[in-house]
C-alpha cells in the first residue's frame, strides 16, 4: 500500500518534469534543434536496427533495407561516382552504391556503440567514483590514482593498442573505448558524491541503520545522477566521434557493412577527385549528430542549473 | 601547503602514474594478448621467429619474471629492434617524435592566438550576433571528426585555392636538413637552409590549423566565460569609475585575469593534441609519431604500436604535471592541496 502510493507520486512528478522540459525547449531554439536531431537519429537507428535484426533472424537480409531508397550493398558500376543529385541525394560511391542508403543502414552501430560505451562507463566509473567519494581517505587515494593512470592514456591510442592486442571488431572497439572512458565518470561521480554525502538525509539514513552499500546505491546514486545526465548526453557524441576515428583507421566493423568512419576512409582514396562527396558527406553526418547531442546536453544542463528540476 | 611541498607531492604522483602506465602497458602486451610472441612476429609468423621472440622476451617464464624484464627494458629505453624497419625502435621514435612535437607546438600557437582573440571578442560583444557566430563556429569545429576538418581544409585551401600544399613534410625534392632538434622547420632555420624552411613552413600551416581548429573552442569558451564572470567583479567597476579607457579595462584587467585559468587548460590541451595528431598526420601524410603509429597499426607492427602508445602517454603525463605547476605558479591566490 505504502509502496504503491510512493510510485504514483514519483511517476506523476516525472511526467510533469518532462512537460516542463518541453516548454523550456520551446523557448530555447538551440536545445530544440538538438532534441530534434537526437530523436531523429536515435529513433531511426532503433527502427533500422530492429529491421536488420529481423532480417538476420528470418534469413532475409532484404528486410534490413526495406525502408531505404536503394539496397546499400547492390553494386552497379554504371552508376559509380555520381555526384549528389535528386536521384542520389548524397551521391554514389566507387561501386555505384547509394551513399544515402549506406549511411542510413550504418546508423544502428553508431547508436549501439555510443549507448554501450557511455552506459558501461557510467556503471564502472559510478561504482569506483561513489566508493572513493563516500569512504574517502585511503580508498579515495587508491581509487583516484588508478583513475589517473587511465586518464593519462590518450583515449583513442589506448583503444587502438587494446584492439591491436585483442583483435579488431566492433565489440572489441567498444570494450577498448570503455577502458578509456570510465575514468571521467569516476571523477564526476566522486565529486558529486562528496557534495551529496554531507547532506542531512544521508545522516538520517545512517542513523536509521542503513549500511554503506544501501546508502551508496539507494540514497547517493539517485541524487548524483541528475548532473551526470547532461554530461552523458554530450558524451554520447564524444563516443561517436572517437569511434568514427577508430573506424576511420580501419578498426571498426569489417566491410561491406557501411560504417560511417570507414565510409570516410574509403572515400578518402577518391578524394578530392573524382568524388569529394564520398569522404565529406559521411563526415558531415557525424558532425550533425554530434552537434545535436551537444546542443541537447547543454540545454539539459542549463535547465537543471536554472532550477528546472527540484532534486 | 607551500609551493615546494606541493610540487614534490605532484612529482611523486607523476612517478606513481608513470609506473601505473607501464603496468597497464604490460597487462595489455603480456596478459590480455592471447599469444604475444605470435602477435609480435607480425602478420605472417614463422615458427623460428616466434621461438626467438619467446626466448628474447622471456615469454615462457613466470609472469613476474616477465614484468621484471619488461621494466628493465623500459627504463633502459630498449624497446628492441623493429621487425618492419629493421632498426632499434628507440631510433625510430627519435626520428619521428620531434616532427609531431613541431606540429603540436605550431597548433598550440594557432590555438592561443585564435582562442584568446575569439574568446575576448565574444565576451566584449556578449549576446550579440558576433558572439553567437563565434560560439556557433566552435561548436561546429568541436563536433567535427578531426579527419573531416583536415579534409575540408585540404579541399578549400590546397585543392580549391591552391594556396598551400596538401600533404607531406616539405617538398620531397629538397634534401632534409641535418637533424639537430629533429623538427624539420626548426632545423632548416638553424642551418639557414631557406628553401627547405620556406617549403616546410608552408607544409606545416594546414595540419597545424586543422589540429588547432578541433581544440581552440575550449580555450575560446573559457576565456569568454571567465571574462564575463570577471566583468561583474567590483574591481572592474572601480576601474571603470576611475575613468580608465574601455580598451585598458578589457585588456589590462579583464583579459589578464581570464588568462590564469586558460594557462592550465592550455597545458591540458597540449596533451590532447599529441593524441589528436594521429588522425591529422594520417590525412596530411605528415610523417610524425602519429603517422608512424597508424602505419604500425596497418602493418600489425605490434612492438612499435606499444612503444608509440607508451611514448605518447608519457608525453601526456608530463603535460599534466606542467599544467599543475603552472596552475600553482601563475596565481599565488590559489590554495594548494
Amino acid at each position: 500500500m505504502h509502496m504503491a502510493v510512493q510510485t504514483t507520486i514519483v511517476s506523476e512528478r516525472r511526467v510533469s518534469s518532462l512537460r516542463l522540459f518541453m516548454t523550456y525547449m520551446l523557448h530555447n531554439p538551440p536545445t530544440l534543434i538538438g532534441f530534434i536531431i537526437t530523436v531523429a537519429f536515435y529513433g531511426w537507428a532503433i527502427i533500422e536496427g530492429v529491421l536488420q535484426l529481423l532480417g538476420m533472424v528470418l534469413h532475409n537480409p532484404a528486410i534490413g533495407w526495406a525502408l531505404l531508397p536503394y539496397n546499400p550493398f547492390a553494386v552497379n558500376y554504371a552508376a559509380a561516382f555520381q555526384p549528389p543529385s535528386l536521384k542520389h541525394i548524397f551521391g554514389t560511391d566507387n561501386l555505384g552504391r547509394d551513399l544515402f542508403s549506406e549511411i542510413l543502414y550504418g546508423a544502428p552501430t553508431e547508436v549501439l556503440i555510443s549507448i554501450l560505451v557511455v552506459g558501461s562507463a557510467i556503471l564502472i566509473g559510478g561504482f569506483i567514483g561513489m566508493i572513493s567519494g563516500y569512504f574517502g581517505k585511503y580508498v579515495d587515494e587508491a581509487g583516484m590514482r588508478v583513475t589517473d593512470m587511465f586518464l593519462a592514456f590518450p583515449a583513442i591510442i589506448l583503444a587502438l593498442a587494446v584492439e591491436a592486442a585483442i583483435g579488431r571488431g566492433a565489440i572489441n572497439a567498444a570494450i577498448a573505448l570503455v577502458v578509456v572512458w570510465w575514468p571521467t565518470y569516476a571523477r564526476l561521480f566522486r565529486a558529486e558524491t562528496l557534495r551529496v554525502k554531507t547532506q542531512y538525509f544521508i545522516d538520517a539514513a545512517k542513523l536509521s541503520g542503513t549500511g554503506s552499500a544501501g546508502i551508496i546505491f539507494r540514497h547517493i546514486f539517485p541524487n548524483v545522477l541528475t548532473p551526470i545526465i547532461s554530461y552523458a548526453t554530450i558524451d554520447l557524441g564524444n563516443v561517436i566521434l572517437a569511434y568514427s576515428i577508430i573506424s576511420f583507421l580501419g578498426f571498426g566493423v569489417p566491410p561491406p557493412y557501411p560504417e560511417w568512419g570507414r565510409l570516410v576512409s574509403e572515400g578518402f582514396q577518391y578524394f578530392p577527385a573524382p568524388a569529394w562527396w564520398y569522404a565529406i558527406i559521411p563526415g558531415v553526418v557525424i558532425t550533425i549528430v554530434v552537434i545535436g547531442l551537444a546542443l541537447l546536453g547543454d540545454g539539459i544542463s542549463e535547465y537543471i542549473t536554472s532550477g528546472g528540476i527540484t532534486a | 601547503m607551500g609551493l615546494a611541498s606541493f610540487l614534490i607531492r605532484r612529482s611523486i604522483n607523476m612517478v606513481i602514474t608513470v609506473l601505473g602506465v607501464i603496468f597497464i602497458m604490460f597487462i595489455i602486451t603480456h596478459v590480455i594478448t592471447p599469444n604475444p610472441a605470435v602477435a609480435w612476429a607480425g602478420p605472417h609468423p614463422v615458427p623460428s621467429i616466434v621461438e626467438a621472440i619467446t626466448k628474447e622476451y622471456h615469454l615462457n617464464d613466470p609472469i613476474y619474471v616477465q614484468f621484471y624484464y619488461f621494466l628493465l627494458a623500459v627504463f633502459q629505453g630498449d624497446w628492441g629492434e623493429d621487425p618492419m624497419y629493421h632498426q632499434p625502435i628507440i631510433q625510430l621514435i627519435d626520428t619521428y617524435f620531434p616532427r609531431t612535437l613541431e606540429l603540436t607546438i605550431a597548433a598550440m600557437i594557432v590555438i592561443i592566438v585564435l582562442g584568446i582573440l575569439t574568446g575576448a571578442i565574444a565576451a566584449v560583444r556578449k549576446n550579440t550576433p558576433t558572439d553567437y557566430t563565434i560560439r556557433a563556429f566552435y561548436l561546429v569545429t568541436w563536433s567535427m571528426p578531426p579527419f573531416l576538418v583536415a579534409m575540408l581544409l585540404q579541399l578549400a585551401i590546397a585543392y580549391g585555392l591552391r594556396l598551400l600544399p596538401a600533404t607531406g613534410l616539405a617538398n620531397p625534392l629538397l634534401p632534409m636538413p641535418k637533424p639537430i632538434t629533429g623538427m624539420p622547420t626548426i632545423d632548416a632555420l638553424i642551418e639557414g637552409d631557406w628553401p627547405f624552411f620556406w617549403s616546410s613552413l608552408r607544409h606545416l600551416i594546414l595540419p597545424a590549423t586543422a589540429l588547432a581548429l578541433v581544440a581552440f573552442g575550449i580555450i575560446s569558451r573559457l576565456i569568454r566565460n571567465s571574462m564575463i564572470d570577471i566583468a561583474s567583479k567590483p574591481f572592474i567597476r572601480t576601474a571603470i569609475m576611475k575613468g580608465l579607457r574601455e580598451r585598458d579595462v578589457v585588456f589590462k584587467h579583464m583579459l589578464r585575469n581570464a588568462l590564469i585559468p586558460a594557462i592550465t587548460v592550455l597545458a591540458l590541451t597540449f596533451a590532447s593534441l599529441l593524441a589528436g595528431a594521429v588522425v591529422i598526420e594520417d590525412v596530411f601524410s605528415w610523417t610524425g609519431m602519429g603517422w608512424l603509429l597508424t602505419q604500425a597499426l596497418y602493418q600489425q607492427d605490434y612492438p612499435l604500436v606499444m612503444a608509440g602508445t607508451f611514448i605518447v602517454a608519457i608525453g601526456i603525463v608530463v603535460a599534466n604535471l606542467v599544467a599543475d605547476i603552472l596552475y600553482a605558479v601563475v596565481d599565488p591566490r590559489i590554495k594548494l592541496e
